[in-house]
């Protein structure tokens, strides 16, 4: 497989008023699994339309390798693409879907057929390649696209919202197996999707996008637990946003002072950013916080709280050590983080 | 599976065949009267298949409808790919343009024709194909607009070109077998529409199939009726023939 990187270099493109993407940067590397992570209509789906060549950027340029490929149309540029739904051709058996790239190639009967077995055996729907496309499952329509978009052994692997249209289990699934199929053929690969968890469970790397622009890219890890903006903050897991001031470089949160993590020149009122599961409830007669939900989720349990000044935390706990807490019972709050990253409010 | 009756179904579907039958059945019955001798025999059948021009003509409109049928499928498909297609403005316009050739007697039709084409054109009968297709627009526009409204247009067209294919292979391999019933619909009327054109013949000074049997029959009707009979049978075999060429694949449910 003769996998290369990608970079995009200062892209710009405008749909009418709507500035889709502005002055957009990426790399990814060779091998790499980045994906493109923001709400609908931050321009993730266009910076993966232009780098396929479905859709043609106002300014900037595309690189495969050290190619330029900013003036290359779609058919030329050997990226394999799988998309949302319906993208296999009716008229096709599974295994002629497969070949279909070959085909286009020039790449004789045999050869490509070989191919196709190869590839939607890799896939586990061998047994399933006489059949035609309506007779499969969603899940399994998914795994053609992909066996199909890989079956040419593209330089580059574009998935837009592929599992965005399937049931829960097998989204589950299929971002596993998609996962391994990956990094077993090493392809580069950029992943465009609304979804969070899908994001962080299987790329190398998250971009967050928001309005054009890319936020912050960086490992799930980082991503999670260092947020650039308050925008991944909030967009990335769920976050408590809790009043503080910041006097010295500190913040008062729930009556002890920590460390304040800047990002700009926030002071005076602030937000504390805090996870969930950096807050500790205990249950505490002189408490300064009422439980006001308990919600059960197997291994761990979600606490709701309402402080005095009425702010709503939220904090995630093993269960074992929730089962005091009852919903109008008087708690204790505690940040566990010695630092918490601050915005302003 | 037992289906029940259905008593008005029933009673529409024997009225209309009534309508279509009996014309033709007392047409075919006229056809093959032997005035002379007496009672019944195939005299005029015989006779038509024996004059030289009755295989001309035919042939001539055959092919002249089936390079309609060409043409047709060579302009309007891109056309209207592209129409579906695009984010432009201009397909309620050209929908409108489509339904033109309804409106506009074929006398005006042929009289522009014959001002505005320039004489080479005129000299030549491949005048009359691009006609035809203006004729055939409304139909056979409808009926690839029902077909191409029905798929996923963008995303298969999008899948095509990211695996390589460029438009012309994306039209040829994907959207034309995809819409392939569809397709065999436009083939069929434009080519029965073609083959039975008339008016627009005569205005224009040509001799086909349909003008040289209202020639003949001006002098023979028994025969001219025979003629028409044939000439009958000829279309509807071709036109079944492709109804069962159109494979049902295509055209079953997806998810």
């Amino acid at each position: 497989m003769s996998s290369k990187s990608l970079t995009l270099r200062n892209i710009s493109k405008r749909f009418g008023n709507v500035n889709a993407l502005d002055n957009f940067n990426l790399e990814v590397g060779v091998g790499e699994l980045v994906a493109l992570l923001g709400p609908s209509g931050c321009g993730k789906t266009t910076a993966l339309r232009v780098v396929a060549g479905l859709e043609h950027q106002d300014a900037g340029s595309v690189l495969v390798g050290d190619r330029d490929i900013s003036q290359t149309p779609a058919h030329k540029r050997n990226m394999g693409m799988v998309f949302q739904a319906y993208s296999l051709f009716p008229n096709l058996t599974v295994e002629e879907n497969v070949a279909f790239g070959l085909q286009m190639r020039k790449v004789n009967k045999h050869v490509r057929l070989k191919k196709a077995h190869e590839l939607l055996d890799l896939v586990g729907l061998d047994s399933q390649s006489k059949r035609f496309t309506h007779q499969l499952s969603g899940g399994q329509q998914q795994r053609v696209a992909l066996a199909r978009a890989l079956a040419f052994e593209p330089e580059i692997l574009l998935l837009d919202e592929p599992l965005s249209a399937l049931d829960a289990q097998v989204r589950v699934n299929l971002r596993e197996e998609i996962r391994r199929l990956q990094l077993s053929l090493g392809t580069t690969t950029l992943f465009v999707t609304h979804d969070q968890e899908e994001a962080m469970a299987i790329s190398d790397r998250v971009g967050v996008m928001n309005n054009g622009v890319l936020e912050q890219i960086d490992t799930p890890d980082a991503l999670y637990n260092k947020p650039a903006s308050s925008f991944v903050a909030s967009f990335v897991g769920t976050m408590n946003r809790i009043p503080a001031h910041i006097t010295d470089g500190m913040v008062e949160i729930f009556g002890s002072k920590i460390v304040a993590l800047k990002r700009g020149n926030e002071s005076g009122k602030v937000h504390a950013l805090i996870r969930p599961e950096s807050i500790a409830v205990a249950a505490s007669t002189q408490g300064n916080a009422k439980v006001l939900t308990r919600s059960f989720m197997g291994a761990s349990s979600n606490i709701i709280c309402q402080t005095a000044d009425g702010t709503i935390v939220q904090s995630l706990m093993t269960s074992a050590s929730t089962g005091d807490l009852l919903p109008g019972s008087s708690v204790q709050l505690r940040v566990l983080s010695s630092e918490v990253l601050v915005a302003n409010v | 599976m037992k289906r029940k009756f259905d008593l008005p179904l029933t009673i529409t579907l024997a009225v209309l065949a009534l309508f279509v039958f009996i014309p033709m059945l007392s047409a075919f019955e006229f056809s093959i009267r032997t005035p002379v001798k007496g009672g019944y025999g195939w005299d005029q059948y015989l006779w038509a298949i024996r004059e030289e021009e009755f295989f001309y003509y035919i042939i001539r409109s055959g092919w002249l409808a089936a390079l309609t049928v060409l043409i047709t499928l060579i302009v309007l498909v891109p056309t209207m790919t592209w129409l579906h297609l695009s984010k432009s403005t201009i397909r309620p316009f050209v929908d409108g343009i489509s339904l033109l050739p309804l409106v506009i007697p074929v006398v005006a039709f042929a009289v522009g024709a014959q001002i505005s084409f320039p004489e080479f054109v005129q000299d030549t009968v491949l005048e009359l194909p691009f006609l035809y297709f203006v004729l055939a627009l409304p139909y056979a526009y409808r009926t690839l607009d029902i077909g191409l409204n029905s798929i996923p247009l963008k995303t298969l067209t999008e899948a095509a070109r990211s695996a390589g294919a460029n438009w012309w292979r994306t039209i040829i391999t994907v959207i034309i077998p995809v819409i392939k019933s569809a397709v065999v619909g436009t083939v069929a009327i434009t080519f029965a529409l073609s083959l039975g054109e008339y008016t627009l013949t005569v205005l224009l000074h040509w001799d086909t199939f349909p003008t040289w049997v209202t020639y003949v029959a001006q002098e023979n009707i028994l025969g001219a009726i025979a003629i028409s009979m044939m000439s009958l049978i000829i279309p509807f075999l071709v036109l079944t023939a492709l109804t069962l060429v159109a494979p049902e694949r295509s055209t079953q449910g997806r998810k």
